[in-house]
């Protein structure tokens, strides 16, 4: 709740919504990160990771399609709490956790993300149907939901 | 010295900051710790129904929703003026206790470990919890990934919900214990225990049976005569859920001994020119400055400050190691209590004697024959309009405190969080490091800066409060800066 952080809960009660009749997908919304993050796709082929993402020169509203690999270069991926998401899957790799094989991660640039609301800024409400449709997509090309209409 | 002046109004771009300025003979001048302020908390919550707070609060953190919940649900039961019955509290406890054990091992394991298992001088990209892993063994991580599943799931069992509690409620808990929940919560306390030994084990084979590190531990680069800040029960013996504030000098005398109501009449808030922060300190003593010693307001709230506040600990094991720590560090006792520790890396041995307490403190409450009984809630009969509740929380002493109208609506909010009893000694400790490992210009290394990050990193500072990163929490940048500003190094968590 705190402005524009809540983007990925809004993207992810819309597609809990859309997505409610396919048993083969489960929609969390997760409010950690690091190794409860890494532990909660524990079990799973693919996961799909979206949240707000405050880059140096970002224009608000801007939708990133980042892979963890991509947020190794990222200063904003450390946490002082347990472990950045790049270092807990490898963690989970390395004690055998069932861990997806692929990992995918939606980021909209966020324009506020230091005040108290559970309200979008503008831009980055206008980013919401747009990622909703990407990973809709996203899930009827590479399976599992052939034929969802967008 | 060229004197620099900083913006306050410099955004932070999501990171907590240590800006550390050198004068022209390449000395430390000053250093700065930043955090981004949030704002508009109180207005988020004005006008909400109290009984909401628990709810809303503990989504601030996702690293302490618990410790939320609970000072939530407690500044509640005041607010609603009820009493829980016993077995509420216990219930309480008992969800709060497996929620430490999580809380602490990950710290340890993590973030707190790396620094002792890995040592300073290693590589950054080795210290963490796989380099750990690495060094101690797959079975290792293993259990660790364990013991916060199976705490995760006693908490989903007892707080009525994953990751986010919902059971707190003015005058109790919504949900009892059942028979069959107390053998699998009994079950997962033997497990922790077991868990919490071994840990102290492998702190005591790798840090104070090396000389390295124990010297490294008893260095005067990280030691500071403050005053101490904890809970305590009747006994003066260390509690997280409930009890009264109890504050030590550096001598390890009593000083003060207080309700959690009456935290305004003892601690007030310093402001600098350079920081959003507040920094708390004691009011009788009044703000000296950025300084250690008996005269000066400054204390802290941390596993060690817990520890030097108490008389002794509540369970057996846990008091033999709380024994044996104050005996390395060859502290004696006066008038019948330990003299404190000020070795302020001493705080992640003191985090692994806690993490023994509530494992035995949860086996304690899941043997108790009243933790199954049904009688878990008092309902409220009318509003007082005012309620202060704390706890213990991982990283120090927290306070929700709200006021209402005569319809139970929020009227106002001030949280004090754990970490905010710590800005001023976490930055003296900064500040410390900082001067005596970097003189004269020319480059300063990668186990220079991570020994300075070392000195914020014990106290486990929850910054979780600020801005998201991705992975859920925010992260520390360390700038090194010449005399006009310029940056010559940057360091972060992780490299």
């Amino acid at each position: 709740m705190l402005t524009d952080d809540s983007v990925g809960i809004q993207v992810v009660r819309q597609l809990a919504e859309r997505l409610k009749d396919c048993l083969d997908i489960t929609t969390l919304q997760c409010y950690a990160g690091g190794i409860s993050l890494m532990e909660a796709m524990s079990g799973y082929e693919k996961a799909i990771i979206i949240d707000a993402i405050l880059t140096r020169y970002g224009k608000p509203g801007t939708i990133y399609s980042l892979t963890p690999s991509d947020l190794r270069q990222s200063k904003n991926v450390h946490s002082t709490h347990d472990a950045n998401l790049g270092v807990a899957l490898e963690l989970g790799r390395m004690l055998g956790l069932p861990l997806p094989k692929q990992v995918k991660i939606w980021a909209v640039e966020a324009q506020d993300v230091e005040t108290f609301s559970e309200a979008l800024t503008e831009q980055v409400e206008r980013a919401v149907p747009s990622v909703v449709g990407q990973v809709l997509r996203e899930l009827r090309e590479t399976g599992p939901i052939p034929g969802e209409q967008p | 010295m060229k004197r620099i002046s900083i913006d306050p109004i410099t955004r932070l771009e999501g990171h907590g900051k240590v800006e550390i300025f050198l004068d022209e003979q390449g000395n430390v001048a000053n250093t700065y710790l930043q955090v981004p302020e949030l704002r508009g908390f109180e207005q988020f919550c004005v006008g909400r129904r109290a009984e909401d707070m628990p709810t809303i609060t503990d989504r601030i953190c996702g690293v302490c929703p618990e410790a939320h919940h609970l000072a939530a649900t407690k500044a509640l039961d005041e607010l609603f003026a009820v009493e829980p019955p016993p077995a509420a509290k216990k219930v309480r406890e008992l969800f709060y206790m497996a929620f430490f054990v999580t809380d602490h091992t990950t710290h340890f394991y993590a973030l707190g470990g790396p620094d002792f298992i890995l040592g300073p001088d290693a590589p950054p990209q080795t210290r963490n919890i796989l380099g750990v892993v690495k060094k101690v063994g797959l079975e290792v991580g293993k259990q660790v990934i364990e013991c916060r599943a199976r705490n995760h799931e006693m908490i989903k069992k007892l707080g009525g919900r994953g990751i986010h509690p919902v059971a707190g409620m003015p005058g109790g808990w919504s949900k009892s214990v059942s028979e069959e929940e107390r053998k699998e919560i009994e079950e997962a306390a033997r497990k922790n225990l077991e868990f919490a030994l071994f840990s102290l084990k492998v702190f005591d084979s790798l840090v104070v049976s090396n000389s390295a590190y124990l010297d490294l531990v008893l260095s005067d680069v990280y030691h500071h005569r403050t005053y101490y800040m904890g809970t305590v029960d009747a006994q003066n013996r260390a509690n997280f859920y409930d009890g009264t504030i109890r504050v030590v000098d550096p001598e390890g005398n009593e000083f003060l001994k207080y309700r959690p109501s009456e935290y305004t009449e003892h601690i007030a808030e310093h402001v600098e020119s350079w920081s959003y922060l507040k920094f708390p300190y004691l009011r009788k003593l009044g703000w000296k400055g950025f300084v250690d010693g008996l005269e000066s307001g400054v204390y802290c709230a941390t596993p060690l400050s817990r520890l030097n506040v108490s008389d002794s600990l509540a369970t057996a094991r846990a008091q033999q190691e709380f024994d044996r720590f104050y005996a390395t560090f060859g502290r004696k006792k006066v008038n019948g209590r330990y003299q404190p520790v000020h070795h302020r890396l001493a705080t992640h041995w003191a985090r692994l004697i806690e993490l023994l307490y509530a494992a035995e403190r949860m086996l304690e409450l899941a043997l108790d024959p009243e933790i199954t009984s049904p009688n878990v809630r008092a309902i409220p009969q009318k509003v007082a309009g005012v309620g202060v509740g704390s706890v213990e929380a991982p990283r120090g002493t927290l306070i929700h405190h709200y006021t209402s109208d005569e319809k139970g609506i929020i009227k106002t909010v001030n949280l004090v969080v754990g970490t905010t009893n710590n800005h001023a000694a976490i930055a003296m400790s900064i500040r410390k490091v900082a001067e005596k490992l970097i003189h004269g210009a020319g480059v300063v290394e990668e186990g220079v800066l991570n020994r300075i990050e070392m000195a914020f990193r014990l106290y486990d500072p929850c910054m979780s409060c600020a801005t998201h990163s991705l992975p859920g929490a925010m992260p520390l940048i360390v700038n090194l800066r010449d005399s006009q500003g310029g940056l010559l190094r940057s360091f972060q968590r992780g490299g």
